[in-house]
């Protein structure tokens, strides 16, 4: 089944139109990559997706329920935004984790809330699974270190733990490795893909192509704003059609 | 020398001057306790998205930082009488009111900017971050954004805390009986002893020991936030 259907997206920041016309769907467990130079649009597409940009035209619906509509207000109410959002997780770039609080905290903090604002939990079991997931990052002996101890990929694994916390049916992923050094990537990239292998939902836009065409079940080539391919990783990396996605391409085949 | 210390003349001054003391003390809290919230509100104020309270606002921050603070006590103490309104009761205890009002205010309006931008100063991501994990804009607030703001801002609110330390002196423009009000009253013949200037430069001594005190507790809550960067 579907698990995510976007349906003709557009963004626009003034004059300039950031996305246009993005169309694509997703089937539950597996994994989206989107590639594309830089102010192709692929963060903006994920942060409408997170309702941190609002869409000016176009759908979003989960798992068939349209959670978003740029044509009808009801699906846009403010009260309604903070519960739509849980449907996705983000991990940044630039991981943003809590400076003040431990690797555990960070991952812990936002589910104790959700449970002291509705009940339910208790603070044993969240602390329990943030222990696990920081367990399954290979971070369980760093779990009260502050977010300065720690190196770029553990940070980022932590904000991968932080994100993995509430649940959410589809996880993504905004270029995150790109702040890291590049003897920090693997580290990253490996939790990843062993999310791939747990059949986790997840949407990544990533310059790692390697990276890209192994992991992902489909994937998108954005140039200015729109989708110019997409199709599987193997397809589009290995036999693409259209020009423009060759010669972003070319530029990466030396690597 | 010892004798000096003990000779009823000094023994007097001291009391005098502690007397004076405690009032510079109570206005001081006084205006902490009041301006450090009040400060806050102002602030959001000039951050609103609401432009006629956002240009409200920051036309008051202008005014109470543009004009001498002494000015503003004068005024505040006096105009509402001349209007013909007695807002403020007789006495030490009218003026104490009045001159507390000033100072929160004034104060407040300092405070909001050093507020502003240790906010601003937040990265935005924080705040997505917050946001994207469901938090609402209050929780965001009080669990993320507070505590990064507060270790951004200790540096300029000391400064802000020890200067408010000796503008507490401005008081005396309506005669509230702070410390270097009782220090000059030595000079006027307070209890016959006309005349007396050192009492008025002894009082630098409660100031200077007021403000280390201050400086030491300031760098203590600096170095508690060193835990995280």
């Amino acid at each position: 089944m579907e698990i995510l259907e976007v349906q003709h997206i557009e963004k626009h920041f003034g004059d300039t139109q950031v996305l246009s016309d993005i169309s694509f769907s997703l089937e539950e467990g597996q994994a989206l990559s989107i590639i594309g130079s830089s102010g192709s649009g692929k963060t903006t597409l994920l942060r409408c997706l997170n309702f941190l940009e609002r869409p000016n035209h176009g759908s979003i619906a989960v798992r068939g329920n349209v959670i978003f509509d740029a044509s009808d207000p009801s699906t846009q109410a403010e009260r309604d935004i903070r519960q739509k959002r849980l449907h996705f997780g983000l991990v940044f770039q630039n991981f943003n984790l809590f400076p003040q609080y431990t690797a555990l905290q960070n991952v812990t903090l936002a589910r104790e809330l959700r449970a002291k604002e509705r009940g339910g939990e208790s603070r044993e079991d969240i602390m329990k699974a943030g222990r696990d997931l920081l367990d399954q990052m290979g971070l369980a002996d760093r779990a009260d270190h502050y977010p300065h101890q720690l190196s770029g990929g553990q940070q980022q694994r932590v904000a991968i733990a932080r994100a993995l916390a509430l649940q959410p049916d589809i996880l993504c992923f905004d270029e995150p490795t790109s702040a890291l050094d590049p003897e920090l990537t693997g580290e990253v990239l490996r939790v990843i893909r062993s999310l791939a292998e747990k059949r986790t939902t997840m949407i990544i836009v990533t310059h790692e192509m390697a990276f890209a065409r192994d992991v992902a079940d489909q994937l998108i080539f954005m140039d200015s704003g729109v989708i110019v391919e997409q199709g599987s990783p193997r397809e589009v990396i290995d036999h693409p059609k259209e020009e423009r996605t060759k010669q972003f391409l070319s530029r990466y085949s030396n690597h | 020398m010892l004798s000096f210390f003990s000779s009823a003349e000094f023994q007097t001054v001291l009391s005098t001057l502690n007397t004076g003391f405690v009032k510079t003390l109570q206005l001081f809290f006084v205006t902490l306790v009041g301006a450090v919230p009040l400060g806050l509100v102002i602030s959001f104020g000039s951050m609103s998205r609401i432009p006629p309270l956002r240009w409200l606002t920051k036309t008051l921050v202008w005014i109470i930082r543009g004009t001498p603070l002494v000015l503003q006590i004068i005024a505040l103490y006096y105009v509402p009488g001349l209007k013909g309104v007695h807002i403020w009761s007789g006495g030490e205890s009218g003026r104490f009111t009045a001159v507390a009002v000033a100072f929160v205010i004034n104060y407040a309006c300092y405070f909001s900017e050093i507020y502003r931008g240790g906010i601003q100063g937040v990265p935005a991501g924080q705040q997505e971050a917050g946001l994207v994990l469901g938090m609402t804009k209050r929780q965001i607030f009080f669990k993320i954004t507070l505590l990064q703001m507060i270790k951004r801002i200790v540096p300029p609110m000391s400064n802000e805390i020890i200067t408010l330390v000796k503008d507490t002196s401005l008081a005396r423009v309506v005669a509230l009986q702070e410390v270097i009000w009782m220090g000059e009253s030595f000079m006027k013949g307070n209890q016959g002893y006309a005349g007396l200037v050192w009492p008025l430069f002894f009082t630098a001594v409660y100031y200077l020991a007021f403000s280390g005190v201050a400086t030491l507790l300031l760098g203590k809550l600096e170095q508690k936030l060193e835990y995280f960067r």
